[in-house]
């Protein structure tokens, strides 16, 4: 069974934010909400890098360990997903994310926050697959209809790749002979305790 | 495969349920209507509703069965050119897909292409006609807002001739619109029509068509691919052509490719660079002049390619001299030795292409800049073949379009001059008479000791810049040389906030006693100025609503289908064009040759009968094998176009053989099936396949010394020598005139008057039946001839480029010995830059405002911005408009990283009030601001002054509020890439 | 010199050796949330791991052995009863203001205990029996409860420590009570205290510390990213503010369940101090004889005969 992952290639990510807005595009992310977002390390400097981050679908997934309703579940596909008719807001996987990948609807004062949202890897949620309640809680289900998430898709350079783990760590590692450099794997060995070694 | 539920389902809650039941088939995802796709939907009704009623419309019961179309169209933002893959259920677009196939994108985008869908969302669109009555809007009728206009503009020409109405088009309007724009102002008869080159790609045009011929880039994106050393000078184009850098990675790691940044700032693109080099604002020419002073000394010229092919590189040989590298690095403050690095990359590790963009263009040297780039290529041997270039990134959607059908205050459509022979071949075109346009041009009288010109003068000679209308309509009547002052604008997709000196450009609104804007937004032009009355809002639907082809920077002409009828009661350009002609009396004359069709609210003509008049018309640019039929072809079949040559195989059906796009030139008929040309004056291919050689435009000898192109020649071709340009006279002399048709010589006979000699002298680009070119490519010949490149172009100021520094220089020592042209007349105004800058020097500028100011873009927005600011997905990313300072000019005065500044103009007492952004990015003493904000005013914010629910989410300062004078006297360009400011912590 | 931005870039590999152990990777994001712009932090892992780790565990094992050990007491001990009769004479201990404040702080300590255990291990032990939906519904409502009623805690706790401080500043008596177990191990035995004795001390001044580091910490996590008391802000202060509430609360909670033992069912009579407001003069005697000694001093009059019952003869 594919093990779906992400991996930004930081010497191809130019900050272009295509992933940031199809994904808006995709799943009518209201404003405020950044399911992806790229941070740009050492800006301005030579070395300046760019990633593109989202909810990296761990293994072992933190937010999940800590949901104080266990409202999160893995699919076959490692995608990490929850269910929002669960979700009380609490917010306590947004402190346990090490990528920032949870995100509310409201700013977390007093009371609730809403229902977390988060990437969902473009594969809906705990709804009929499909469906419009799928749509409305969690955006489009392009896995379910045989696509890869659009972020991935829609990126200027190819430099966000998405898709089955070990596929995207051989094309990866394959730019990374070809080209003689590479900044790494971000992430992955936070998410997966795993590194793309070149 | 791909199972994702858990084996403990769910809890499915009542809402699932219920959706479930409603869904009893298995549905696609697409088969229900997106919550906020519903704004568009069904909208025709609209016009019944009163002012305040228009709203979302509501969906009906949403039918899960619909069916999904897909529609085919083009990113409305930049010149790349990127597909757009559209879903459209019940006229709404509800979703937008990867266009794998295209092999200018391969399915990706940048931000900006990644959320066009909110375009037609609209919900800050204009959504019905709207005048401003009293100080206030007021929601008018399409009848009644060109009725009144119209009458306004028919009461101005009355009284100030047909110059007092300054036509602005847009480089976001298709072929087909801007086409017809130009046209408009022929028939309305002026000049003054202008569209976004001018402030952009202008003095690029000029400069490479003054070099060899055509101003356009001359490889594409994709060969990129092809390039060992690419060197990138004044683009930033991860920020402003993102796609681009898809290729420009790839082929820069599979080649291990040098790619070189030089600009000021270390922008996104130099991050991705192996060499950076940091420059002075505005001393392009002395670094290109640096670097070709190493190529010289060392002898790494490409010889044998200047012999064959280059004019007068000794003299500019000699020129550089005198730019060794102490005083290189005395003006430009680069090293010697890192330029030395540069010039023996370029020179030797090829094939190199060489970028430029609007760092190079926007200067009052810009077209000095351009021809030293183009020196830097010719000398080395990089034009005319595969990973070479000038590869010259253009701006808008279809801004090459538009400035190749004559949206230009100097030329017709496809570069036809203003002189008699271009009129009379239009008014064949368009089957007027001649005379009938002459008629509707001014006579200008005698005016501030300038002889007057009668309408044939007037018609010939070149209108006024955009960058300087504002100056048109404030000056004093006898400096402005046409019958009056600028009295009317009308602005059809051009943004308010883009042309440097935004504090007067306000005067010239106040000024106006017309302003109409047409465009999908309100625009700066709507907003700014404090004019009660007169001030006209057309909503013009955008290019997802219409059908056109438009032209990518590579020359590539796509067909854009559209997606979803105009929303609200916009309407598209073809439409508003011919109501206004209409009302002005000239559509039976201009529109006869169009097939008409029922529009929105009136008749319109459709695009493919417009594009058919282009085709023929368009000889000089090879704008005549590109058919509907063609191009509709290729945009259904473009997975068959290889990624990196972008042509078809032979055996692929319909496109077989073409290049992708069909680029221009496309030379003969559509039946001639020429595949285009990929790669511009590339000999080493026919002519039939899309080869070429530089165009002898400028004579055929200069000092005794030949013009024509010496032992090169392209694949093929008969005559293995340079020859002069293809005319039935030369078809004769070579015997080749017996391979002509009947029918075609029967065309040349009756442009030539039947009289042999003018027969002899009807040209290719004149000769209607595409003849003369078809028999020249027959014999592996380009119809346009085979001449030799320009190194120095003797009819322009500085044939041989010099240093100029800019108006407000931060150098006064050097503007003692590198000072700006003289001041002189260009365009119908003065220009007194000269003066500008010593009285700049004079009162020392440069110790009050010790800060050189450099423009340009990000990412997320465009242009003006008001399209781009009016998008939540886009507008969420920038939310304030910014000032990069770098660290040391920050702590000197103070300011913190994200606190608000005041930004200070060298003029006007000029000032902006932004956040800073403490970044490296700029070195000490040089600040970055973009220019796509707008809506505030001097610290003022006047989000009030836009009709209700039009303003754009995200408002801003405007850069150009503190933006200075300057004009390359060639094209009118301004300096909006260097200027002096101060800045302090607000 | 050559400036190579791509030979320089920076590795994530690189970045983890020079940054600090659980200092995040970050950089700059264009998006007003700069939160936004922490990349990786290590550290938010590492705090899942304590909280699903030392603080659900320290959670238990302080509940359980809380209960455990009264249960044991309580075996051995058995209720500890007046030694003498019910006087018949009842003696004010609290007035009716105490009793609400005291009410007002143990009522929503309960709730705000069960509230946020229910955080800690509901999942564990509710989620299965309740279902997914259920126990949702009900983590959400505890979780807003927890919220609200944390102000009545706050409120409660200022009012308990204007009325008692006076009476729980620490004596040389104190020490003799401690020595001797206050009594509690042995019947009979019952050392002298004033108003509150020793173990009362303790269950006091461990409230006020204990509650006002939960208040604190509480609403430090209520108002993320705001600052109280010049208290940082940042996520890795939250970490450990949510740490800190959390072993704070299992402490608490450990030494509050001992008290409400006592308090109610433990030991005969106690429990008319808060519920009625008056205590039997004998129970007083036992407990707190200084304390009566003090008031009968004083104020005769808090001493009144028990309604409805006859004077004794
Ligand atoms: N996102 C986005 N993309 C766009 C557009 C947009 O508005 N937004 N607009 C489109 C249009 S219309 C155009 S024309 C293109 C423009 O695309 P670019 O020209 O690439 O964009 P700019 O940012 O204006 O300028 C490029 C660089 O010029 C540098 N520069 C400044 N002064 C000088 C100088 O004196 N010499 C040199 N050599 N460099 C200098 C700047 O630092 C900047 O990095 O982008 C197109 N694409
Ligand atoms: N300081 C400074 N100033 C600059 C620059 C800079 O770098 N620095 N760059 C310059 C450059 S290169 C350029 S190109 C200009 C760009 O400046 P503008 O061209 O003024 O900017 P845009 O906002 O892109 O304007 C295009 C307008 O067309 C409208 N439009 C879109 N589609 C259609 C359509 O189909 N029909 C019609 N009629 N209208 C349509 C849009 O709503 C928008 O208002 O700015 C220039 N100004
Ligand atoms: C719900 C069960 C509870 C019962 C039955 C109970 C009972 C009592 C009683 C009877 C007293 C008076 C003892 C005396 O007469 O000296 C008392 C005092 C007190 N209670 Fe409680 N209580 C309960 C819960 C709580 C809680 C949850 C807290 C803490 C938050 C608390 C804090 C105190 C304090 C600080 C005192 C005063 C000092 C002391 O007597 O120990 N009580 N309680
Ligand atoms: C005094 C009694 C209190 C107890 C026993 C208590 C107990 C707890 C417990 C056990 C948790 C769960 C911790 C975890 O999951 O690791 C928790 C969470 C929390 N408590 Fe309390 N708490 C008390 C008071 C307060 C007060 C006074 C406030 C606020 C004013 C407060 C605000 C919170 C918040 C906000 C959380 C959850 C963290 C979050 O969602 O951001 N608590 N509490
Ligand atoms: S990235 Fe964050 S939200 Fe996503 S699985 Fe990992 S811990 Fe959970
Ligand atoms: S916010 Fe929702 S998903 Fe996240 S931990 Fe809390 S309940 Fe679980
Ligand atoms: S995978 Fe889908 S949901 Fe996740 S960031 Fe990408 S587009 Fe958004
Ligand atoms: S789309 Fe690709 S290149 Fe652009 S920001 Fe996202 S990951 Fe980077
Ligand atoms: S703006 Fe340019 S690069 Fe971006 S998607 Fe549109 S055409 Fe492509
Ligand atoms: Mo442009």
């Amino acid at each position: 069974m594919a093990r779906m992952k992400f991996l930004c290639d930081a010497d191809r990510c130019i900050e272009c934010n295509a992933c940031v807005t199809a994904c808006k595009n995709e799943h009518e992310v209201p404003w405020g909400i950044n399911r992806r977002r790229v941070v740009t390390i050492n800006d301005g400097l030579p070395g300046e890098r760019s990633v593109s981050m989202a909810c990296m679908h761990c293994t072992d997934a933190p937010c999940a360990s800590v949901c104080p309703v266990d409202c999160f579940y893995t699919t076959d596909d490692g995608v990490v997903l929850h269910s929002k008719d669960t979700c009380i807001g609490c917010g306590y996987c947004f402190y346990a994310c090490p990528f920032g990948a949870p995100q509310y609807p409201k700013v977390g004062n007093f009371g609730s926050r809403g229902k977390m949202d988060k990437c969902t890897y473009c594969s809906g949620g705990p709804e009929e697959d499909l469906s419009e309640a799928e749509y409305v809680k969690y955006g489009a289900n392009r896995l379910a209809e045989g696509k890869l998430p659009l972020c991935a898709e829609m990126c200027s350079t190819k430099a966000l790749l998405a898709g089955d783990g070990d596929i995207i760590a051989e094309i990866y590692k394959e730019r990374v002979v070809t080209r003689g450099y590479g900044s790494g794997a971000w992430g992955w060995r936070t998410a997966y305790s795993d590194t793309v070694s070149v | 495969m791909l199972v994702k539920r858990r084996s403990k389902d769910a809890t499915r809650s009542g809402l699932a349920a219920l959706a479930q039941n409603v869904a009893a088939k298995p549905v696609d995802r697409r088969s229900f209507l997106r919550a906020s796709g519903l704004a568009v939907g069904g909208l025709a009704a609209i016009g019944t509703l009163g002012a305040t009623t228009v709203r979302r419309a509501e969906a009906g019961p949403t039918n899960f069965s619909q069916p999904i179309e897909v529609k085919t169209n083009i990113c409305t933002h930049c010149s790349v050119g990127c597909t757009v893959k559209a879903e459209v259920q019940n006229g709404v677009w509800v979703g937008q897909e990867p266009a794998w196939k295209s092999p200018i994108n391969r399915g990706t985008h940048c931000a900006k292409g990644a959320s066009v869908r909110e375009i037609v969302h609209g919900d800050r669109r204009l959504k019905y006609p709207m005048k401003k009555e009293g100080g206030k809007w007021v929601r008018l009728s399409w009848d009644q807002a060109i009725d009144e206009i119209g009458d306004k503009m028919l009461a101005i020409r009355e009284k100030s001739g047909a110059d007092s109405a300054y036509l602005l088009g847009s480089a976001k309007m298709s072929n087909e619109g801007a086409y017809l724009f130009r046209k408009f102002a022929a028939f309305w008869g002026t000049n003054n029509v202008d569209h976004q080159a001018r402030i952009c790609h202008s003095t690029t045009v000029a400069g490479v068509a003054n070099t060899w011929g055509y101003g356009a880039m001359t490889n594409s994106y994709n060969d990129i691919r092809n390039s060992k050393t690419i060197i990138f000078m004044g683009s930033n184009a991860a920020e402003a052509h993102p796609v681009s850098l898809q290729h420009i990675l790839t082929g820069k790691e599979t080649n291990r490719a040098n790619v070189i940044v030089i600009d000021p700032r270390f922008t996104r693109t130099a991050a991705h660079a192996t060499d950076y080099i940091r420059m002075r604002p505005g001393t392009d020419i002395a670094i290109i002049w640096g670097i070709m002073w190493h190529i010289f000394e060392n002898n790494w010229q490409n010889q044998e390619y200047i012999d064959q092919r280059v004019w007068g590189m000794d003299q500019v040989r000699e020129e550089v001299k005198k730019y060794d590298p102490e005083e290189v690095e005395r003006i430009t403050g680069i090293a010697g030795a890192e330029l030395r690095r540069v010039a023996q990359t370029f020179a030797t590790k090829g094939p190199a292409t060489f970028i430029w963009c609007m760092g190079g263009t926007q200067h009052t040297v810009g077209t000095a800049n351009v021809r030293t780039y183009c020196n830097l290529l010719l000398a080395t041997g990089n034009v005319g073949s595969v990973g070479t270039g000038a590869n010259i990134f253009r701006g808008h959607c279809n801004v090459q379009g538009a400035t190749d059908f004559g949206l230009d205050i100097g030329s017709l459509p496809c570069y036809y001059g203003l002189a008699e022979g271009g009129w009379k071949h239009w008014a064949r075109v368009w089957d007027v008479p001649y005379d009938y346009l002459q008629s509707r041009f001014d006579e200008v009288p005698a005016k501030g000791g300038r002889d007057p010109r009668d309408r044939k003068a007037n018609m010939e000679m070149a209108g006024i810049p955009s960058t300087r209308w504002f100056d048109a309509t404030t000056l004093d009547v006898e400096e402005v040389d046409q019958r009056d002052n600028i009295k009317a604008m009308i602005v059809f997709g051009h943004g308010g906030n883009t042309v440097p000196r935004l504090g007067d450009s306000l005067k010239g609104m106040n000024a106006l006693d017309l302003l109409v804007v047409a465009d999908p937004h309100p625009t700066t032009f709507a907003a700014l100025h404090d004019r009660p009355d007169n001030t006209y809002l057309l909503p013009i639907s955008t290019q997802f609503e219409c059908n056109g082809s438009r032209t990518a920077s590579n020359r590539s002409v796509q067909w854009g289908e559209k997606v979803v009828e105009p929303i609200f009661e916009s309407d598209n350009d073809y439409a508003v064009i011919f109501r206004l002609s209409q009302k002005l009396g000239f559509a039976d004359d201009m529109f006869k040759p169009y097939e008409m069709v029922q529009g929105k609210f009136s008749m319109e003509p459709t695009a493919e009968s417009i594009l058919r008049e282009i085709n023929r018309g368009g000889w000089s640019t090879g704008y005549t094998g590109q058919s509907p039929e063609r191009l509709k072809a290729h945009m259904a079949n473009q997975d068959k176009f290889d990624l990196v040559t972008l042509r078809a195989p032979a055996d692929a059906a319909d496109v077989g053989g073409d290049y992708y796009g069909l680029p221009w030139p496309c030379w003969g008929t559509p039946e001639f099936n020429h595949p285009g040309t990929h790669i511009l004056y590339n000999p080493n291919i026919a002519v039939k396949d899309g080869g070429g050689a530089f165009r002898p435009r400028f004579g055929v000898d200069r000092e005794g010394e030949t013009l024509l192109a010496e032992g090169s020649y392209p694949v093929g071709s008969e005559i293995t020598d340079g020859y002069p340009q293809f005319t039935y006279g030369i078809l004769q002399s070579l015997g080749w005139d017996v391979d002509l048709t009947a029918d075609e010589l029967a065309v040349i006979q009756r442009i030539g008057g039947n009289d042999p000699e003018t027969m002899a002298e009807v040209s290719w680009s004149l000769d209607l039946s595409g003849g003369i070119q078809r028999v020249a490519i027959e014999h592996g010949c380009v119809p346009f001839g085979n001449g030799k490149a320009r190194a120095v172009a003797w009819n322009l100021p500085d044939p041989i480029p010099v240093h100029r520094e800019p108006i407000y220089s931060p150098r006064p020592d050097l503007v003692a010995d590198y000072p700006t042209a003289e001041n002189g007349r260009q365009f119908r105004m003065p220009n007194v830059g000269f003066s500008m800058q010593s009285s700049a020097v004079e009162r020392k500028l440069s110790e009050s405002f010790p800060i050189v100011l450099t423009s340009g873009r990000l990412v997320e927005y465009e242009g003006g911005g008001e399209e781009t600011r009016s998008n939540p997905w886009l507008a969420e990313l920038q939310q304030d408009m910014f000032v990069e300072i770098n660290p040391a000019d920050a702590t000197a005065r103070g300011i913190s990283d994200g606190g608000w500044v005041w930004v200070n103009g060298p003029e006007n007492d000029s000032k902006a009030k932004v956040k800073a952004l403490v970044t490296e990015r700029v070195a000490a003493g040089v600040a970055f601001m973009p220019f796509h904000f707008a809506g505030w005013f001097e610290g003022v914010d006047q989000r009030g002054n836009y009709p209700e629910g039009t303003d754009p989410i995200v408002l801003g300062e405007s850069v150009n509020t503190v933006t200075s004078y300057g004009y390359d006297p060639v094209t009118g360009m301004h300096e909006g890439k260097v200027t002096l400011c101060q800045i302090s912590a607000a | 010199q050559q400036v190579n931005p791509t030979e320089q870039s920076v590795t994530e590999e690189q970045l983890f050796n020079t940054l600090k152990d659980e200092e995040a990777v970050s950089g700059r994001v264009s998006i007003p949330d700069k939160q936004a712009a922490g990349l990786i932090k290590p550290g938010n892992k590492s705090w899942a791991g304590t909280h699903n780790g030392l603080v659900r565990t320290l959670t238990i094992v302080a509940i359980l052995g809380a209960v455990i050990g009264l249960a044991l007491f309580y075996m051995i001990r058995g209720r500890i009863r007046i030694d003498g009769k019910f006087s018949g004479m009842r003696i004010l201990r609290f007035s009716a203001i105490e009793r609400f404040a005291h009410w007002l702080m143990s009522g929503s300590f309960v709730v705000l205990a069960l509230t946020g255990l229910n955080l800690v291990f509901g999942r564990i032990i509710i989620l299965p029996w309740l279902g997914e939906g259920a126990f949702s519904t009900l983590t959400h409502w505890g979780k807003v409860s927890h919220n609200y009623v944390g102000w009545a805690f706050m409120l409660g706790l200022a009012l308990a420590f204007v009325f008692w401080v006076a009476h729980n500043i620490p004596e040389k008596l104190d020490v003799e009570w401690l020595k001797q177990g206050g009594g509690l191990f042995k019947k009979g035995v019952h050392p002298p205290a004033k108003k509150f004795n020793a173990g009362q001390k303790i269950i006091f001044w461990s409230t006020m510390a204990g509650g006002a580091i939960l208040s604190l910490t509480g609403l430090l996590l209520l108002f993320p990213g705001v600052q109280i008391l010049g208290l940082g802000a940042e996520q890795a202060d939250w970490h450990f503010y949510q740490l800190v509430h959390g072993l704070v609360a299992a402490g608490l909670t450990f030494i509050i369940i001992a008290h409400i033992y006592i308090g109610s069912i433990g030991m005969e009579g106690a429990f008319d101090a808060m519920g009625k407001g008056d205590v039997d003069l004998n129970w007083a005697k036992e407990h707190h004889s200084l304390w009566v000694d003090e008031v009968q001093a004083n104020q005769i009059e808090k001493i009144t005969p028990a309604k409805g019952t006859q004077p004794a003869e």
